[in-house]
């Protein structure tokens, strides 16, 4: 035992001193540099809790704190949702599973840089395809990206994107399912739909609820697709909280202000996971 | 057997070590004579010592002077085969150069020499003593230039950066759509109106212009609204002429003047728009007919003065000057191995001859010497700086960049009647 304990000290040192070096070590420093008035290079002055205040009277970060929560409920409900729905899906088919299940895992290996450029191209108002459908159909053109619409045109990819990664993970749960249960209750007569409900979910539920954590505090690190598709517009529209603080960090080199944003979102994302945490208990099942 | 497991872990802790050894950024001795074999070992041919030298320029991505340079630099590197040269450069087109060249000289990264923004952005590297004074430098040849050098001096007395060319922006229109719609290129204000009147009724774009990287079209509808005097004003003054202009953006987007989606385009698609015949006209700087000449429409396209009708300015003043310049980093001249190939390599790149070589690339107006033998739309921008009552800065020279960017980033809020030009400019004003 005392042999184990020297062994695990030793193989999770190097571990624990690259995130303390590359994680912990910058995480800190961004908190002493949110108490700073600072470019973050050679101009610096202490100023105390003043970026904490600006923060909470600043209209724009509260209008993009709102708009990262709307983004995380449609990425929590269609990511998460969609996915169970297509796994289950793929699960009961006979033929064909590895096609869907490729092609619903691609737009995984996609760039977010490229799917926000292609998102780009199909919105685009002169240029863009679905204008162009529109147009060749003798309608007229739509402007896509209205300060209404923005958010849900960048939910759209945002989803399209990580479906495929929660998708394989309810794939992978649904095919641990023993199939003696399905046999058991085939013979009392479920339905399909019974089925779904009574025996696959319930059965997953531990799966669920991770993929909803993950999907719930990944939502607050949407950055990508906003900046390129809308960059935060029209009108700050579908601004998040990741596009203000680069916006602030590193086009206006205002760095003290865009490490308070930061600690922000740090503050959030933690609050989040252990509020998730704490409301879907795992009870752990073995087949 | 415990000999053996004793020594696996020495080594596994010992390939750690190195590991994270490597990560280090410290300028240890170590480092030094790792990165020094090349600048100790002599070159065969010319007996000199080997130099490596790291150069950050914005010539590069979109910029038709990249090149070019890359061309000077190797021809360089030809003639001087102990000088090694990294060309470093990275476009300026996204902003994130000044958080490069921030990061550079704050840890101790500095290029030898670098093209960059004398202007507000400098100004950290510059009160950090991070740069020379070219006039104290030993060796370094300021002679031959224009008055673009003097442009150049700092607050302090100094002069740091020495220019390249000079820049100016305007209206470039292009004449094949005016023609053909029968409108108009406008000299005035009303007509300037009256054009954005009339393309508006056709299916072509009267002015291809970003509302939220709003830059040019800021400066020149503030420009516009109250001439050069207003225009020099501090953003602390609150000159109600900026705020006008701010306005008349918004009723011109609500005359169709814009893109239906200027509030989510950037400039390299609106550039696109004009360059397409989309679109009659585009506020850009003298750095687009570069782009125009590869589009092959630059025959097709004149540039022309914003149109000013505010009291006490007239139009044929423009917003241009020359903010780019060399530097030289105080590590690189201090550095007695390098100090002779880095003030060569300077003098070369600001001899005329090379000079004109890259300036002929975009067609500025160079800081030295004469370009020769211009094609007719690159001379009409010349003779428009050369004609101009009044030349200054851009806006975003010279207030703070969160600033800047608050109005710009707030013009699709002025659009859409939330807030006023007026109420942009206080908020602005509160953060500087």
């Amino acid at each position: 035992m005392k042999g184990d304990k020297f062994y695990i000290f030793l193989f999770l040192t190097p571990a624990f001193l690259i995130s303390g070096i590359f994680l912990y070590y910058p995480f800190f420093e961004n908190i002493k540099l949110s108490f700073y008035k600072t470019d973050g290079f050679f101009n610096s002055t202490f100023i105390g809790f003043d970026n904490y205040i600006r923060l909470f009277n600043d209209e724009i970060a509260r209008g993009s704190t709102l708009n990262s929560f709307e983004l995380m409920l449609y990425v929590a409900i269609f990511q998460v949702g969609i996915a169970l729905v297509l796994a289950i899906m793929v699960n009961s088919i006979k033929r064909g599973a590895a096609f869907y299940r490729i092609t619903f895992f691609f737009p995984i290996v996609i760039s977010g840089a490229a799917i926000g450029l292609l998102f780009t191209l199909i919105y685009n108002y002169r240029n863009g395809l679905l204008n162009e459908i529109l147009i060749n159909l003798g309608f007229e053109r739509v402007l896509w990206l209205t300060e209404q619409s923005s958010l849900y045109m960048v939910a759209i990819p945002t989803v399209w994107n990580y479906v495929g990664f929660y998708f394989v993970i309810f794939l992978t749960a649904i095919q641990k399912i023993p199939q003696d249960y399905y046999d058991a209750a085939a013979l009392e007569g479920i339905t399909g739909f019974q089925k779904m409900m009574k025996i696959t979910i319930p059965l997953i539920l531990g799966d669920l609820k991770t993929c909803l954590v993950l999907a719930i505090t990944g939502a607050l690190k949407i950055f990508e697709l906003v900046y390129i598709i809308t960059k935060g517009g029209p009108a700050r529209s579908s601004e998040v909280l990741g596009t203000y603080m680069y916006q602030k960090a590193f086009v206006d080199s205002a760095m003290g202000y865009g490490a308070t944003l930061a600690v922000f979102m740090v503050v959030i994302g933690l609050t989040l996971a252990f509020i998730t945490n704490k409301f879907i208990k795992n009870d752990k099942l073995t087949y | 057997m415990k000999s053996k497991k004793i020594g696996l872990m020495l080594f596994l802790m010992l390939v750690s070590l190195f590991l994270l050894a490597a990560c280090s950024s410290k300028n240890s001795s170590n480092e030094q004579t790792e990165k020094k074999p090349p600048a100790t070992e002599a070159n065969e041919e010319n007996g000199k010592e080997n130099v490596e030298l790291r150069v950050v320029t914005t010539m590069a991505g979109t910029d038709p002077a990249g090149e070019v340079f890359q061309k000077v630099l190797d021809d360089y590197m030809e003639k001087n085969q102990h000088i090694k040269i990294i060309n470093d450069s990275q476009s300026a087109d996204a902003g994130t150069i000044r958080t490069k060249i921030n990061t550079d000289y704050s840890s101790n990264n500095e290029p030898e020499l670098m093209f960059f923004f004398n202007t507000i952005d400098a100004d950290g590297i510059i009160n950090a003593g991070k740069v020379v004074n070219l006039e104290k430098a030993e060796g370094v040849d300021l002679s031959g230039y224009n008055s673009m050098l003097e442009q150049q001096r700092n607050k302090d007395g100094n002069i740091y950066a020495a220019p390249q060319s000079g820049f100016y922006e305007g209206l470039f229109v292009n004449k094949k759509l005016f023609e053909e719609h029968s409108i108009k290129i406008p000299t005035t204000w009303e007509e300037y109106e009256l054009a954005i009147e009339q393309f508006a009724k056709t299916d072509i774009i009267p002015v291809a212009a970003s509302t939220v990287d709003s830059y040019y079209v800021v400066e020149h509808y503030a420009l516009a609204a109250g001439g050069i005097d207003h225009y020099q004003a501090k953003l602390s003054d609150q000159d109600s002429t900026w705020a006008e202009g701010l306005d008349n953006i918004a009723k011109h987007a609500k005359m169709g003047a814009f893109p239906a989606d200027a509030a989510t385009l950037d400039l390299a698609m609106v550039q696109d728009l004009f360059k397409q015949e989309q679109a009659a006209m585009i506020f850009e700087g003298s750095w687009f007919w570069g782009q125009l000449v590869e589009a092959g429409m630059a025959e097709n396209v004149t540039v022309i003065p914003m149109p000013v009708y505010g009291s006490g300015g007239q139009t044929g003043e423009i917003v241009g000057g020359s903010t780019q310049g060399w530097f030289i980093s105080t590590k690189s001249y201090e550095d007695e191995s390098k100090r002779e190939a880095v003030v060569d390599l300077f003098n070369y790149l600001t001899s005329e001859e090379i000079l004109l070589e890259i300036v002929a690339a975009t067609g500025q107006p160079p800081a030295k010497g004469k370009l020769t033998d211009l094609p007719e739309y690159i001379a009409a921008g010349h003779k428009l700086v050369a004609d101009a009552p009044a030349v200054d800065l851009p806006i975003n020279d010279r207030i703070l960049p969160e600033a800047f960017t608050y109005i710009r980033e707030s013009v699709p809020s002025i659009v859409n009647g939330t807030k006023t030009g007026e109420q942009i400019l206080k908020e602005a004003a509160a953060l500087e």
